[in-house]
């Protein structure tokens, strides 16, 4: 099937992905933008990349993540890197804001949309530049800034947490507290989620990327232990 | 100096290591009518002394928004200043277009400089005979650029291009030290006053010769219309450089 379009002379595009990352949520609170995802990648229905760092900064005030096809995501690393080295040639200091950087994934996405050859990706932009900024870019090259952000299975299962724990003038603890209770839920019910995550934060002061932690979870009720609601049926 | 032996085109260097080509084209810049330019903290002014080529004919005007952030003044050939205005309009719009943001100041002088060298390095080319002072404001402040036919560019505090400049230039050095501080008003007064310095003797600034167009931080850039110029010309009498009042 991979070299089908060397037979038939067309060129083909990618309409499914390989390698996937799981769900990303994003919240602002009073000092900042806070993004959490977890560390795995997924080929298929297997765990195979069980200690991926998702979070990537890409400028003293800017974090992306993304679910969907990693190398993709790991693409347009290389590509908004790209804006911020070739800004160097004009030795004038002006670096892209988070928000140039939101826009500029957006018109990627638009334009490769058009050519049915989408990144398959959700994209997540947090940053923090005289004020905080999050937005995300989906498959079509929507923008969108909001001041919370889930994708993937996350939309379903974690915006009615969001809606009852969080606001957007909480503390960091408060935000962090939220997202590992949103994790806690996905490691439960999405088949292709993991417990270990890993939370970043970017404020006034910069970026924060933290150590990959695993979200508590507990696995000893008495009818797991015991079984108990599960009888053998004989005869 | 037997210049005629070295100034036939770009790619030929004089013995004292001048291309004759593009010290002409700035001699253009400055067979045109004056324009002037100064900044302060929060704002850009920018005034220009319009043409008129004949009796019948309209002033030609000497201003262009290159978009909210940014305008130019030009001084020499206007069919070449119309060319680098298109130009730096259009990588206005497309940096708009794909960061939402409005073009860095310096980066689009860069590129209008990167575009005037190349002219000035070819058997074929002849290099852009104009000169602008491009006002803009951007994340990094306030601004105002010259830029030369040779494809250099420098920034000034305030600066002032074209025939009879050497006058407006001796105002500013008396006076400049008051604009970072000084209001919208005051300079455009001082504008129009260093303006008024270049004019020749049988001339007078009305609203109809005057050009001045601001920008500032929160200020997109405008032309002054008619009545506003009528009533900074007339403030003109009074105004003292030295207080940057109005007195008796």
């Amino acid at each position: 099937m991979i070299f089908n379009s060397e037979i038939s002379g067309q060129q083909e595009h990618t309409t499914s992905p390989v390698v996937t990352g799981g769900s990303v949520i994003a919240l602002v609170y009073n000092g900042g933008v806070l993004v959490g995802t977890d560390t795995l990648c997924s080929y298929g229905s297997m765990a195979t990349f069980k200690n991926v760092q998702k979070i990537a900064q890409i400028s003293k005030n800017t974090i992306y993540v993304s679910s969907g096809e990693f190398s993709d995501f790991q693409q347009v690393v290389r590509e908004l890197a790209k804006i911020d080295r070739s800004a160097l040639q004009y030795d004038d200091g002006v670096h892209p804001s988070p928000k140039d950087y939101g826009n500029y994934l957006a018109r990627l996405s638009y334009k490769k949309r058009c050519k049915i050859n989408p990144l398959y990706l959700q994209n997540v932009i947090a940053g923090f530049d005289n004020d905080k900024y999050l937005a995300l870019v989906d498959i079509y090259g929507t923008y969108l800034e909001s001041k919370f952000i889930t994708t993937g299975f996350a939309s379903y299962f974690c915006k009615a947490i969001i809606s009852n724990y969080w606001n957007e003038n909480c503390s960091l603890d408060q935000a962090k507290q939220v997202i590992r209770e949103c994790f806690k839920v996905l490691f439960c019910r999405d088949c292709r989620a993991h417990d270990v995550i890993q939370l970043a934060y970017v404020d006034a002061q910069g970026t924060h990327i933290e150590e990959p932690e695993r979200v508590e979870t507990k696995w000893d009720f008495n009818g797991f232990k015991y079984r108990a609601n599960e009888k053998l049926h004989t005869q | 100096m037997l210049k005629h032996l070295y100034d036939t085109d770009c790619v030929t260097w004089s013995p004292q290591g001048k291309l004759f080509q593009v010290e002409y084209a700035m001699e253009a810049v400055k067979q045109g009518s004056i324009c002037l330019g100064l900044k302060s903290n929060e704002n850009v002014v920018l005034c220009s002394l319009k043409r008129q080529p004949s009796e019948l004919a309209g002033y030609q005007e000497k201003q262009f928004k290159i978009d909210d952030h940014m305008a130019i003044a030009i001084a020499g050939l206007t069919a070449d200043a119309r060319v680098l205005c298109k130009y730096m309009r259009t990588e206005c719009l497309e940096y708009k277009y794909t960061y939402e943001s409005h073009h860095p100041v310096g980066r689009l002088v860069f590129k209008v400089a990167e575009k005037s060298q190349h002219k000035t390095q070819s058997g074929a080319k002849r290099p852009y005979g104009v000169g602008l002072l491009v006002a803009g404001i951007d994340p990094n402040g306030v601004h105002l650029f010259e830029t030369c036919p040779s494809g250099n560019y420098y920034e000034y505090k305030c600066q002032a291009i074209g025939s009879r400049s050497q006058a407006a230039r001796t105002y500013f050095e008396s006076w400049f030290h008051l604009f970072e501080k000084s209001t919208l008003e005051q300079l455009i007064l001082h504008g129009l006053s260093a303006l008024k310095k270049a004019i020749m003797e049988d001339e007078e600034l009305n609203e109809k010769n005057v050009e001045v167009g601001i920008l500032g931080k929160n200020q997109k850039f405008i032309h002054l219309n008619a009545q506003e110029l009528k009533e900074y010309i007339q403030k003109l009498e009074t105004f003292n450089a030295n207080t940057q009042i109005q007195q008796e």
